[in-house]
């Protein structure tokens, strides 16, 4: 043995004093001059331990081009036609060609090429190990979000005469120190179009803005503002927004997408919540722990379908049982990251987070709060007044019946027999049994012999089984509370069950490998995101009363949530109210609505954006004065810079707020406004939805069913809702044209349109054009507009048809779904 | 490639400057039609906002510019098909020793080893093995490569087309066609950039239906266009005027759109809409037409099997497939089968009778989708891809004579442009029941398909929520070897 691993190390000896530490003074110099300039600069970027390791190839060591990457050895020391390095930087193939952003001038191949040659010399026997990062929390915490709120002194202004809130004097400071000015006023009709949609997303009626224009009063603007923010269908119009956050949906996914029938009870909730202006913070704990705060209240209940609004597998195999589970959790700390803290939490499951300060043991202490939630079907007492007030009186009156029959048993009933039993003819068969104790005298009748008989005879008394009957028909009545099933998530109730072959959830959340359920660590207990704690995590958690089915977890993560003091609370109101001026503005403070962390965009006005998220919390977390607030400013009511803004870049404008440029309506908003002016418009509330595109109750109210997306919003880019989308996209294709031209739900709304322009216009083409216009766009035609429109309904057609066909028109006109 | 969702809103520089060109001060917008009629010019603008099917530049130069993927649903049996081997006819009705018997579905019906119902023989120039089920196919094996290592991770139909599809057994993510549509766009202005079809036998969609050709957080425009089965193929083609009507329609909303236009020069998202109305008046009359399979010769449709009741229903879709790339769709996915066990290549109870029907209505198909578009040289610009969510396990499922599922282990092959004929990639066991030699990913099966499409998979990019999001993840390595 000995002999012959001797030379086998020897050989390693040599082989590696060759290949490492005898460089000439000569090749040293030629590879610090030259070859490593090159290394360093167009090489190691991508691979090295200390960038990135591409490909599994490490330049940054003669050890790490010797081993290679995943296609070998990268070079061949001596010969460079076999050199897998030299081939890539010649660019002759296209898979292997290196660098990527192009190829290296002559001059440097050749070097390389020489280097290579010349044994490829290189003093670098070992690259340093890759530096481990670690999180430091204390500098994360440095971070602009997840600062404290302070207070914020409003600037200085010169133009201050345009000021109308204080949210003008921040834009107004900025645009300033750009050198511009706000744009001028949109007018009244502009207006009243531009508060509606964003308001309620309906457009304003041809009543409503004329009123509008035409009122004198000085507060006619506040007062349309609160008329707005107090309309039942403001409810209905934002609720879309938060739904897209919460990857609503009434489906399971999966191999079966089954329905969730009673899941949209948690967008009523949304609605309602918004309408009612519940605080916040309030809408917040409670979608996390509503059925632990308030397990009393339907609305707190509700809420929790934000945690059962994820997809579900409904088919899991054996095998699958945990890596599903795994699977969903992290749905929900992702979803509730996303939606409520603009934090990409998901992306610490497998590793600590590249860009923010999360460990990943942040992560699964997270987790570990929904360890023991399920999604269940749950009773909600819709009447419990009412309840109450029927078992009352269904009570009394069984007492009634009871006490009834027992008074004629005790006194009515043995007299009764006596008269029988002396009236009696012997003739009639009796039971064997009853002919026995009637042989008997009746003083000489045991007490248990008295029972028995009375027993039977009242079997043939008519009146006693008047009375038994009525207490019989009395318990049939019992009144049954009324309830509505809601789709709801807790603990400790049982689970809507798939088909599965394991259990509902885990018992316990551990840490995870690589997030690989295969690799389990210890077990993970409840914590919060280090970087947003200025205390432990026992200062938010609580305990369950003895007794209580739910672990209480959720109330800790609530609680820490709406900290303002040392939780997340600050970082909470910053989001929030950078998602209401998005959808204002078309763009977000942070431009990045759903990422607050470092790889997120910077606020553009980060002094405004404290400043809203105060007011926010000042009042109590109610959103209503946070939509005035904005919508009264004088920056909301700019117009748009229209021709003039051929003067300045439109990138100069980005992120100044300057001006107010034009913003598609979303799918739901396109569909509510073609019905709007159809004159179809149902404003049901609340419910079960359908698939129907054709029905005439607003968009909210069509089902999200996971494989049956409604075509015409998958059209105009609704999301899939699978994830939490902060942000929709806006896409113009073809098909959305096809729609509008050939659907014939389009145009049978098209024809409701043409009847009302009709019922107001006769058959005169000038009125009809009229009547179209400040119906459809809230304005009248212009003399142009007119003219072509008119010529457009005198053809050789009826005007009933070709009014429909102009009808239709205005319908798919840009100015008809690009709101001012 | 990143995607700014801002730029309707705020366009850049170069859009602005590209749409004056393209609108420019003396042209206005009465040029517009006419403009429009210029593909190349369209083409020459790759700015995806505006238009977020306009070609796109690959990462480097490709021979594949389209794909067809012909997917057989439910899960096709590797030894039974294209991965032959011997050892189970010699083992045929023995236990396999160590078996877990949680691999499959039916975890209480393990049973034996079983050989293959089906005589394999060799064919063409490479000798490759193939099951008598296929005896068109078997005549183009010197044109495919054979990926006989390819796993995946879950062992459930749904989780394991969503996993072929996007990469991630959950759901909610891009897939291939999507990621390719929002790399390259489409070559094609009247068809959808991405068409899906399948079962037009009333048999059902394929399992997690629609999701399996989502766009996932890539704009809705990037997902898959399925094709009805019945009545009209794209939703709201057939005009509901008249084209006199609805071209004086169409006139008079071009005018009052433009006017309006002209007061909101700078909004490029305007224009781009009044192109799509046009585009969607052209779109009525051209995507029939590509959708008529009527109007190729007999000779062709007699190749694909339109004269035979067995495979009419899958022929109709490979020709329709071979129109549409012809007319620069970019992707085409076909599912062969439908929803339930047995309506599919899910044979858990008769793998012979299952197999060979199954066979039967795309053998000849697929066979003449090759040849036909050899001849028409338009096989070499695309990328022909077969496979299913996952295999079959080499054990016979008690209670019958099927196979169930088998994560371990199924073969794809690819043929067309970029891809290298008569190949051989990776093994399986001696049983077929795990690849073992040169393992193949879902993560590198999709790195490959993009690497043949021009696409380098680490950096078709997008973010959604933070973080940069691929189709591979943070995994995937190019199969080279298949590679011509």
């Amino acid at each position: 043995m000995a002999r012959s691993i001797f030379p086998a190390l020897v050989a390693i000896l040599l082989a590696s004093r060759l290949l490492a530490g005898e460089i000439s003074p000569v090749d040293r110099d030629f590879f610090e001059s030259k070859v490593r300039p090159i290394l360093v600069e167009k090489c190691l970027g991508c691979h090295s331990a200390e960038k990135k390791i591409r490909g599994g190839l490490r330049l940054d060591s003669q050890a790490g081009w010797a081993k290679g990457g995943d296609s070998g050895p990268a070079l061949t020391p001596g010969k460079p036609d076999e050199s897998l390095l030299i081939e890539a930087i010649g660019y002759g193939d296209a898979s292997l060609a290196m660098p990527p952003t192009g190829k290296l001038p002559a001059d440097t191949i050749a070097t390389l090429t020489e280097w290579v040659k010349r044994g490829a010399p290189d003093p670098r026997l070992e690259a340093p190990a890759p530096a481990k990062r670690v999180i430091d929390i204390a500098q994360g915490k440095t971070h602009w979000a997840f600062q404290r709120l302070k207070p914020v002194p409003i600037p200085s202004t010169t133009a201050s005469s345009w000021i109308r809130n204080p949210i003008d004097a921040f834009i107004l400071a900025k645009l300033e120190t750009s050198g511009l000015g706000p744009a001028t006023e949109a007018n009244r009709s502009v207006l009243i179009r531009r508060l509606n949609f964003d308001l309620i997303g309906l457009p304003p009626t041809s009543e409503e803005v004329e009123g509008f224009v035409k009122d004198p009063t000085p507060d006619a603007y506040e007062t349309l503002v609160a008329r707005l923010l107090a309309s039942p269908r403001h409810g209905e119009r934002w609720a879309r927004h938060w739904l897209d956050l919460a990857r609503f949906a009434e489906s399971h996914g999966f191999e079966h997408d089954y329905d969730r029938l009673t899941a949209y009870t948690y967008r009523d909730f949304v609605i309602e919540a918004l309408n009612r202006d519940l605080p916040y913070d309030t809408f917040v704990r409670w979608q996390i722990a509503g059925d632990e705060l308030a397990p009393d209240d339907n609305l707190a209940l509700k809420a929790t379908g934000l945690l059962a609004a994820g997809v579900h597998s409904t088919q899991i195999t054996a095998n699958q049982v945990e890596k599903e589970r795994y699977d969903e959790l992290d749905d929900l700390v992702a979803t509730t990251g996303t939606a409520f803290l603009g934090l990409t939490i998901g992306c610490a499951r497998c590793h600590d987070h590249k860009y923010d300060p999360i460990p990943q043991s942040d992560y699964y202490r997270l987790v570990s709060t929904f360890t023991t939630t399920v999604r269940t079907e749950y009773d909600l007492k819709t009447d419990p007044a009412g309840d109450k007030a029927r078992l009352a009186v269904f009570t009394r009156e069984l007492a009634t019946r009871q006490a009834d029959l027992a008074t004629f048993e005790a006194t009515t009933l043995p007299n009764r027999f006596a008269a029988w039993e002396s009236t009696r003819s012997s003739d009639a068969p009796l039971p064997p049994e009853v002919e026995l104790i009637l042989k008997s005298p009746q003083q000489l009748r045991t007490d248990g012999q008295n029972d028995a008989i009375l027993r039977w005879y009242r079997g043939i008394e008519p009146d006693w089984l008047a009375l038994r009957d009525k207490v019989a028909d009395q318990t049939k009545v019992k009144p049954i509370p009324t309830v509505v099933k809601a789709l709801i998530s807790s603990e400790g109730l049982p689970a809507v069950r798939l088909h599965t072959q394991g259990g509902d959830f885990l018992d316990k959340t551990h840490f995870l490998k690589r997030g690989d359920p295969n690799q389990k660590q210890e077990e993970a207990t409840q914590s919060f995101l280090q970087v947003l704690m200025n205390a432990t995590e026992s200062k938010w958690q609580a305990e369950p009363p003895k007794g209580w089915r739910t672990s209480y977890r959720r109330i800790g993560l609530a609680n820490w949530l709406t900290d303002t003091n040392d939780g997340a609370g600050h970082l909470l109101a910053r989001v929030m109210v950078n998602r209401l001026w998005q959808h204002h503005f078309g763009r977000g403070l942070v431009a990045t609505p759903s990422d607050f962390g470092t790889m997120g965009e910077k606020p553009t006005h980060p002094e405004l954006l404290d400043w809203l998220a105060n007011q926010l919390i000042e009042n109590g977390w109610r959103l209503k004065p946070i939509h005035t607030l904005i919508v009264t400013s004088a920056a909301y009511r700019q117009a748009a810079l229209g021709e003039d803004s051929s003067n300045t870049p439109p990138e100069q404008n980005e992120g100044l707020f300057r001006g107010r440029p034009k913003q598609r309506l979303e799918a739901e908003a396109i569909r509510d406004a073609l019905l709007a002016v159809s004159g179809q418009l149902d404003t049901t509330m609340y419910g079960p939805g359908t698939l129907e595109m054709g029905i005439k109750r607003r968009s909210i109210y069509l089902t999200v069913k996971r494989s049956q997306l409604v075509p015409m919003m998958v059209l105009f880019d609704a999301p899939e809702a699978l994830q939490s989308v902060g942000l929709r996209q806006t896409t113009t294709v073809a098909p959305q044209s096809l729609l509008l031209l050939n659907s014939p739900i389009v145009r049978a709304w098209a024809k409701g349109f043409a009847e009302q322009v009709q019922a107001k216009s006769g058959q005169s083409p000038d009125l009809a054009v009229m009547w179209a216009y400040k119906i459809a766009l809230g304005r009248d035609p212009a003399p142009d507009e007119k003219s072509d429109g008119a010529e457009f309904l005198s053809g050789k057609d009826a005007i009933e048809s070709s009014l429909i066909d102009f009808c239709q028109t205005l319908m798919s006109l840009n100015e008809f779904i690009f709101i001012e | 490639m990143p995607f700014d969702p801002h730029f309707i809103a705020t366009p850049s520089a170069t859009s602005r400057r590209a749409f004056l060109q393209r609108v420019g001060a003396g042209a206005g917008l009465v040029g517009l039609a006419s403009l429009l009629t210029d593909e190349g010019f369209g083409a020459s603008i790759p700015n995806r906002s505006l238009d977020p099917m306009a070609p796109q530049p690959a990462h480097f130069a490709s021979q594949a510019k389209s794909v067809i993927w012909l997917f057989m649903n439910g899960g096709q049996s590797q030894v039974d098909t294209w991965d032959y081997k011997p050892e189970l006819l010699k083992r045929d009705g023995q236990e396999l020793p160590g078996f877990d018997k949680n691999t499959g579905f039916f975890t209480g019906q393990v049973g034996p080893l079983m050989k293959s119902p089906f005589k394999f023989t060799q064919h063409g120039q490479s000798g490759a093995w193939v099951s008598e089920i296929f005896p068109n196919l078997s005549k183009h094996v010197d044109d495919m490569a054979f990926v006989h290592s390819c796993y995946t991770d879950t062992n459930n139909h749904s989780p394991a087309l969503f996993q072929i599809n996007t990469g991630m057994s959950r759901m909610g993510f891009p897939c291939v066609g999507s990621w390719v549509t929002y790399g390259l766009g489409s070559e094609s202005k009247n068809l959808p950039g991405f068409v899906v079809m399948y079962d037009t036998l009333g048999r059902g969609l394929p399992k997690g239906n629609a999701s399996n050709w989502g766009a996932g957080f890539l704009p809705g425009v990037y997902q898959g266009t399925p094709l009805s089965a019945q009545g009209s193929p794209i939703e709201n083609l057939n005009p509901v005027l008249d084209d006199r009507h609805q071209r004086k329609q169409l006139d008079l909303l071009n005018k009052l759109n433009s006017r309006h236009q002209a007061l909101n020069p700078s909004d490029a998202a305007l224009s781009a809409r009044i192109e799509s109305f046009e585009l969607a008046y052209r779109m009525q009359m051209a995507a029939p037409e590509a959708l008529d399979v009527e109007r190729e010769s007999a000779a062709t449709k007699s190749l694909y099997g339109l004269d035979n009741p067995k495979c009419v229903h899958f022929a109709k879709q490979c020709l329709m497939a071979r129109r549409m790339v012809e007319r620069g769709v970019r992707m085409v996915q076909i599912y062969s089968g439908g929803m339930d066990n047995e309506r599919s290549w899910d044979g858990h109870a008769d793998i012979a009778a299952n197999h060979r029907g199954f066979a039967l209505e795309t053998d000849q198909p697929i066979a003449a989708l090759l040849s036909d578009m050899k001849s028409r040289g338009l096989l070499e610009s695309t990328l022909v891809i077969c496979c299913g969510e996952f295999g079959r396990l080499p054990l016979v499922q008690k209670g019958g004579t099927g196979r169930d599922h088998n994560p371990h282990a199924f073969t794809t092959w690819m043929a067309g442009g970029g891809v290298k004929g008569g190949v051989h990639h990776g093994e399986t066991d001696e049983f077929g029941h795990k690849a073992v030699i040169d393992r193949v990913s879902i993560n590198d099966l999709h790195a490959t398909i993009l690497q043949l499409l021009g696409i380098d998979h680490t950096k078709l990019t997008y973010r959604f929520n933070g973080r940069d999001y691929r189709l591979t993840d943070v995994a995937g390595q190019v199969v080279k070897p298949i590679l011509a």
